[in-house]
């Protein structure tokens, strides 16, 4: 299953002896928050690309075929979030994403967040206090800094993890994540895998992090908040965009994933919304035919991308008048209780024409 | 006034020569000495390892002798530049490659190399040159086959005719018999005593075929552990005791054609 | 007749590469039409140069090596270029050229090794270090780019794998012009190494006696082959099969006559790049195939075939 960040390993700061989240040290042009958007019909899934880097890496390249392979086969196998069945009653129970039934005597007190997202809600629920371990890409609230980090992530070390004495852990459901899960649980502690790649599956995933941690109500009422915003109706179109990942092969991002549908919120039609995949290399042609108002790229800064320079991307009437959306990757890149900020900032933007 | 006409410069002349291969234990020439002059066939004997593809290798300038000289036409033979030589030496090498099917004409123009211009293409003058290279190796008929569908002997004929594709004044020839039956071997014997014959060409063979080379060259140099053990005419050559001595088996001469021919005996005697 | 055939060829191609395209663009308004004078027609021009600069390349190499399954990228210049591109999107240099000029260098890092090993011990390029000393340098850039890539920033690390995997999207006149400067000093040189390949084939000794500086022409075919595959890969990525299957291709035609194959040769790979860049363009539209997959599938069969030629001849 999908790995929700692209990047899989320390940042090279952290090597190097600096704090892997000093704020603007050395920041990429594209966040390394950005979750990787996952279809919502299970066809495509966001894992080719991944799985395909993962197995190009490996070699010269020819291993093209056995990844494009590997990819179909893990395609077929993706399949839509399952509604999570009403666990049996008992002090704390509740059945994870990968079906997996949880029981806590009581309430968590002690929480390890795998994930950006779940760090949010932790906080949004008023649960901040109990997070005892986060990921080094866990940088909002600010209050979670403070709290130790316990590596990338991806894959979770677990002896971190452990150290930490957590009673519940909160992992993406991906396929190495299982793994670990299953090793937390032999060490005798509870592991929930949780999908979360769209705002629908934001409210399903504070409901049960809210129902584990004693912190019902709240995450009702934020559940709430996130399922009005994911079925508020789409305003009328205020420009189109088009997002552009990677610029040399050009990726962009299609239909069905979480920027996709941030973009139709907030009133921009996604130029590439006939693509069924949640993320593809097209031509630069295809991008300038389809002539977009708006090139969205993740970045926190507010510099137009390197690529705008590039004679050949001067074909697309919004890279020539330097129609830019710069998208900071910590509030667009991960759906979670900003995401209606996000909604929000973006529609502004497109309003205001783009200036933040 | 002198008018008496000067000996034209030998086409080859090796004086006194030594050279020894990096990191070997001996050298593979010294003290050699050879002079080739125009319509001269000499051969080149000696048991194995005994210098002679060193000596070919020296003469082409492939290598820079240790001490003594090596000359092509009073120059040293290391200096000249390739394609000058190749117009002046053809060489039949020991062994070559056959990465890709050709034919028989295609080889033999590549004889044509060092006279034709960097971007110029081939001229009716190359290709007249390999056809009386061709004839004169009675190779003609053979000219549109593929280099893969002749027999041994009609391969090394056309190796020969690649050689005097070159228009050479010196013809070097490595083995070239090796591996030809009887038939093969006595024609090729017999085309290049003609090609000496008729043209003047000046010859070096290296064979291992000692009653040929004495039957048909006017010089021999017999080498022994890359140093000469005689030289001269045959049939001051190749003498019981010399024979003995180089190739270290019991053997008698005797003359047929008035040339001295060996037979080896059966029973080893101990060495004197 | 062949000639006029390969000409044919190529001119089809091209145009069906100016014509065709995701972006329906009307015969009426092509000349009209910025996304073909500004994107199509410079890529289709890139893909002749560097599909014709592969396939050229390809056939030098075959000849040097003596080997009939050399293939560009066996010299480890394919890792070098690898690891450039990842070291400079690691240390995040900035520049619309930054990326491929960093490819190119690393590319040429990887040339410098393997001919010094093809040196040492007084080797004189002997073919076969040649060959295994590109595939060890190969193989070491790839490691040493895995490492870069497991301990640094991977955001875009990833992604350029995706372009190492070969592809014209940064096509532009620029790239053209910069292309069409470099490479015809390189390809002058091994035209003009035509002769002295054809007597390479008979072995080295062979060739010196029939008059061939043989030293001089190996260094420079393997200077001049690899500057072009340095060159390609910096513009385009690892486009596999097109230096491999081109020569094979031009030798069925044309014979093993280098003066006639190379020039087969360059016009052949530049028919087959923009060939196949076009598909890869159309075949999946909207979305793109990487051109490297677009080769392999054609190559790999017409390689296959060759292959039982050769078993059965």
């Amino acid at each position: 299953m999908p790995c929700p960040y692209t990047p899989t390993v320390r940042p090279l700061g952290q090597i190097l002896g600096r704090p892997p989240c000093s704020p603007e040290a050395r920041r990429p042009l594209r966040s390394r928050h950005l979750q990787f958007p996952r279809g919502r019909d299970g066809g495509a899934c966001a894992l080719h690309a991944q799985t395909l880097a993962h197995l190009r890496s490996a070699g010269d390249g020819r291993s093209d075929l056995r990844g494009l392979l590997l990819a179909s086969l893990l395609s077929l196998a993706c399949r839509p979030a399952a509604d999570r069945p009403a666990a049996a009653a008992g002090p704390l129970s509740a059945v994870d994403d990968a079906g997996r039934t949880i029981t806590l005597a009581a309430p968590a007190r002690r929480v390890v967040s795998l994930l950006p997202s779940f760090t949010e809600i932790l906080f949004a629920l008023g649960a901040g206090d109990r997070l005892v371990g986060r990921t080094a890409w866990c940088d909002y609230p600010p209050d979670a800094l403070a709290v130790p980090s316990v590596g990338d992530g991806m894959p979770p070390n677990v002896e971190a993890v452990a150290a930490r004495r957590p009673d519940l852990v909160l992992l993406y459901h991906s396929g190495s994540n299982v793994t670990a899960a299953d090793q937390l649980a032999g060490l005798g502690i509870p592991a929930v895998l949780l999908h979360l790649d769209r705002l629908e599956d934001l409210g399903p995933a504070a409901r049960l992090i809210g129902r584990l941690t004693g912190r019902e109500a709240q995450a009702e009422s934020l559940a709430a908040t996130m399922d009005s915003l994911a079925s508020q109706p789409t305003p009328a179109r205020r420009g189109s965009l088009v997002f552009v990942v990677w610029d040399n092969p050009p990726i962009v991002i299609g239909r069905g994933s979480y920027l996709d549908g941030l973009a139709a919120l907030a009133g921009a039609r996604n130029v590439f919304s006939d693509v069924a995949a949640p993320s593809a290399q097209v031509s630069l042609e295809t991008i300038a035919a389809r002539d977009p108002d708006w090139v969205a790229v993740l970045s926190d800064s507010a510099a137009p991308p390197a690529f705008a320079a590039r004679r050949e991307w001067r074909a697309v009437r919004a890279v020539r008048t330097g129609r830019f959306l710069n998208l900071p990757g910590s509030l667009f890149g991960r759906p979670g209780p900003r995401s209606g900020q996000a909604v929000r900032e973006l529609r502004a933007r497109l309003e205001a024409g783009g200036a933040p | 006034m002198d008018h008496r006409v000067s000996a034209p410069p030998p086409i080859l002349r090796l004086d006194d020569v030594r050279y020894r291969y990096p990191a070997a234990p001996r050298d593979a020439l010294a003290g050699v000495s050879l002079t080739v002059r125009s319509g001269e066939f000499h051969a080149v004997l000696g048991p194995n390892g005994s210098g002679k593809t060193t000596l070919v290798r020296l003469a082409l300038g492939a290598l820079a002798p240790a001490a003594g000289s090596v000359d092509v036409l009073e120059r040293a033979a290391h200096v000249w530049p390739r394609r000058e030589l190749a117009r002046l030496v053809g060489v039949v090498p020991q062994r070559e490659d056959n990465l890709f099917p050709q034919r028989v004409r295609e080889t033999v123009l590549l004889g044509r190399y060092a006279h034709l211009s960097l971007w110029g293409a081939e001229r009716p003058e190359d290709h007249g040159a390999v056809e009386r290279a061709l004839a004169a190796c009675d190779a003609a008929h053979l000219v549109d086959r593929w280099l893969w569908t002749l027999s041994g002997g009609e391969y090394q004929r056309v190796r020969v005719a690649r050689a005097l594709a070159q228009e050479p004044r010196l013809l070097v020839l490595d083995e070239p018999g090796v591996s030809l039956d009887l038939r093969h071997e006595m024609e090729l014997f017999e085309l290049v005593r003609g090609l000496v014959d008729r043209e003047g060409l000046g010859v070096v063979m290296i064979t291992h075929h000692v009653n040929l080379a004495a039957r048909y060259a006017d010089a021999v140099l017999l080498l022994a552990d890359g140093r000469p053990a005689a030289a001269g005419a045959p049939a001051d050559v190749l003498t019981r005791e010399t024979v003995e001595r180089v190739f270290s088996w019991p053997v008698t001469i005797q003359i047929w054609d008035g040339r001295p021919q060996m037979i080896p005996l059966r029973q080893p005697k101990e060495p004197a | 007749m062949r000639w006029v055939a390969l000409g044919a060829a190529a001119a089809l191609a091209l145009a069906a590469s100016v014509v065709l395209g995701p972006a329906a663009v009307p015969l009426g308004e092509l000349t009209r039409s910025d996304i073909v004078w500004s994107l199509r027609a410079p890529r289709a021009v890139l893909a002749f140069l560097v599909g014709g600069s592969l396939g050229v390349a390809g056939a030098g190499l075959q000849a040097l090596v003596r080997n009939p399954l050399a293939d560009p990228f066996l010299l480890g210049l394919s890792g070098g270029a690898g690891l450039g591109a990842v070291l400079a999107l690691a240390t995040h240099l900035s520049g619309p050229w930054a990326l491929p000029l960093a490819a190119f260098a690393g590319a040429l890092g990887a040339l410098a090794l393997v001919y010094r090993l093809g040196l040492v011990g007084g080797a004189a390029l002997d073919p076969r270090i040649l060959l295994l000393g590109g595939v060890a340098v190969g193989a070491f850039a790839a490691a040493i780019t895995t490492a870069v890539v497991s301990l640094a920033d991977a955001a875009e690390l990833r992604n350029a794998f995706l372009w190492l995997w070969g592809g014209l999207s940064a096509a532009s006149w620029d790239t053209v012009l910069v292309l069409a400067v470099y490479a015809p000093l390189p390809l002058a040189v091994l035209f003009a190494a035509a002769r002295p390949l054809d007597l390479l084939a008979l072995g080295e000794e062979p060739a010196r006696y029939l008059g061939a500086d043989v030293e001089r022409v190996k260094r420079r075919v393997y200077l001049a082959a690899s500057l072009l595959t340095a060159a390609a890969v910096a513009v385009s990525g690892v486009i596999g099969f097109v230096g491999l299957v081109v020569p094979h291709i031009a030798r069925l035609a044309w014979g093993h006559q280098h003066r006639a194959l190379l020039p087969a040769a360059f016009i052949g790979g530049g028919a087959l790049l923009v060939l196949a860049d076009t598909l890869a363009r159309t075949v999946v539209a909207p979305r793109e195939l990487p051109v490297g997959v677009v080769t392999a599938l054609i190559g790999v069969p017409i390689f296959a075939l060759l292959l039982r030629r050769w078993t059965i001849a």
